[in-house]
């Protein structure tokens, strides 16, 4: 399940007022979130969240859920 | 295209020759094509025959192009197969990665050696200012592709984002598979392997798709790409200066459109003879010259490789680079694109080319939010008027880039563009209009067919899936004529055939 505050991160670092973000959502549905600026919310998820991910957890992501599940894991250790 | 059958010349006809590959658009082809199709149809419910027949064919095929270098592709499943294995077994992610590494140390090791070792002696001589003789290296065709080809398997067992096959079989029909062995597309081996299980199912719909891509594909390749290519192109670009700027200018039209219908309809053959197999293919292009900036050509271009790119390359050093926020992503679309060069083929018009997209798609995103602003103040932000302008102006970037890729010799492309600046002769289009209808009329209905509204696209290809089986047959025999009418004595080898 996303947490608001993860949505919240996103639609901030996209310049979106609101966009209906679920734990299978991709980043090509999602405004403005192309290969160039994907980058950016990572740096922005991790600022926010006080996290530093590891290159081989955030390549094999595959979606918004994988992202929250990697925050959360994050956030524990 | 017809072949007059000497049955004495049989064997030689079927062995291997380099200068003789079994390109699809040739009658040797179309012949062992249909025959093959026949008795695979006929095995298709026993999978074990089925499997079998499909991985002996297509050593076949890549033989005849490749001879006895046939043993690297074989050694090349063998040991991507095992390193996927490796890697899945290994709980520690050290060594998982130390199995990465290793594996890409032969993967590329291999590539490198046959592909750039020429290209490193000879900077080695210019440096030194000695003469080095090249080594005489064969260059096994195809073999850029299936070393990325079969590269996504291993980076994905090592993600863990694919469970390995428990088959070297099946991964050796994955890398084997003939329609997409020589020229791609680089398909994954998350898609591809779990249809080798399925019985093939041929629908009338992939049968429909399929004969629109064939024919398709034929007359890109053969009727507009060739065509224009031995009779005007390779006519202008190998003197240019004894042509004006005008059929310069056209030439480099021409060439980009030519690039697009070889390599294109090269792919569109390839995906229509995969589907008559029962697998289907990845898309390897979307109208590519309808793109709006230089980062939008690349989600239509050669999409196999540039999400391959993207992936296992661009991401990676993205992800490396991010503390240097919007340099790092500079940085790295930098790398990414001279490698995309260098993957190509070895040489400097190569690494200029990627240099130049990668600082066109820099510059870009530098000026992203400026141009943005922009654009808002004047309210043109994603009207139609802008998007046509900006498809005008990635078109000739695109175009001019495509030039530098063709020439070997950079001094070729200050030729071409100062004739097409300094002794333009804007009076001699309606010359070559005359003299060269058929040239004219190709580029012109190639291009208009290019920026076509997909839908159109959609309605033939519907068109031909109604026919009935007798009728796409003949629609196929007509192509077939139509593209004998305009093929040259000799075989014209795909573009993208060498790299």
């Amino acid at each position: 399940m996303i947490s608001a505050e993860l949505k919240k991160v996103i639609l901030d670092e996209l310049n979106l007022d609101d966009f209906d973000i679920k734990d299978e959502t991709i980043a090509p549905e999602v405004p403005g979130w192309d290969s160039l600026n994907h980058i950016n919310i990572i740096i922005a998820v991790e600022k926010h969240f006080n996290v530093k991910f590891k290159g081989y957890n955030v390549l094999r992501l595959k979606n918004v859920g994988d992202l929250q599940k990697l925050i959360d894991s994050s956030k524990s250790n | 295209m017809f072949i007059n059958i000497h049955p004495e010349k049989i064997p030689e006809l079927l062995s291997f020759n380099q200068n003789d590959p079994l390109v699809f658009s040739t009658s040797l082809f179309l012949i062992l094509f249909f025959g093959f199709l026949l008795v695979y149809n006929l095995v298709s419910k026993y999978k074990n025959t089925r499997i079998f027949l499909l991985i002996l064919f297509s050593i076949y095929f890549y033989y005849k192009a490749a001879g006895y270098y046939t043993g690297i592709l074989i050694i090349s499943a063998i040991v991507n197969y095992y390193f996927g294995k490796w890697i899945s077994l290994t709980e520690n992610f050290s060594k998982r990665k130390l199995f990465l590494i290793i594996a890409l140390i032969i993967n590329l090791g291999i590539l490198g050696y046959f592909k750039y070792t020429n290209f490193i002696i000879q900077i080695f001589a210019d440096i030194s200012n000695k003469q080095i003789d090249p080594l005489a290296i064969f260059l096994p065709v195809g073999i850029s592709f299936y070393t990325f080809k079969s590269l996504t398997y291993v980076f994905d067992v090592y993600y863990d984002t694919l469970k390995p096959t428990n088959s070297l079989r099946d991964f050796s029909l994955y890398v084997f598979y003939f329609p997409n062995i020589l020229m791609g597309p680089i398909d994954r081996a998350s898609v591809f392997l779990p249809q080798i299980d399925q019985e093939p199912f041929i629908s009338k719909e992939d049968i429909g798709r399929a004969t629109f891509l064939i024919i398709i594909g034929l007359i890109k390749k053969v009727v507009i790409a060739d065509y224009i290519y031995s009779n005007f192109i390779d006519v202008v670009f190998g003197n240019p200066l004894r042509f004006t700027g005008v059929e310069n200018l056209l030439a480099i039209y021409g060439y980009t459109l030519q690039i697009y219908c070889d390599f294109s309809g090269c792919i569109d053959m390839t995906i229509g003879i995969s589907l008559l197999l029962g697998f289907k293919l990845m898309d390897n292009f979307n109208s590519p010259f309808k793109a709006t900036s230089i980062a939008d050509f690349w989600r239509r271009w050669h999409i196999s490789l540039s999400k391959w790119l993207l992936d296992y390359l661009f991401k990676p050093l993205q992800f490396q680079f991010r503390s240097m926020r919007l340099f790092g992503n500079m940085l790295a679309l930098m790398i990414t694109f001279i490698i995309c060069g260098l993957w190509h083929d070895a040489g400097w018009n190569f690494i200029i080319w990627g240099a130049l997209h990668g600082f066109m798609m820099s510059f870009a995103m530098l000026i992203q939010k400026p141009k943005l602003k922009f654009y808002n103040f004047l309210k043109i932000n994603n009207t139609k008027p802008l998007k046509f302008i900006q498809t005008i102006i990635t078109f000739h970037l695109i175009a001019l880039s495509f030039l530098v890729f063709r020439e070997h010799n950079i001094q070729d492309v200050a030729y071409i563009l100062t004739q097409v600046i300094q002794s333009f002769h804007g009076q001699v289009f309606v010359q070559f209009i005359e003299q060269l209808p058929i040239i004219f009329g190709l580029i012109l209905i190639g291009y208009i067919f290019h920026f076509m509204p997909a839908e159109i696209d959609r309605q033939i290809q519907k068109l031909v899936s109604a026919l009935p089986l007798v009728g796409k047959a003949i629609l196929i025999a007509l192509v077939i004529w139509i593209a004998v009418q305009f093929k040259s004595a000799d075989i014209i080898k795909p573009i993208y055939f060498q790299y």
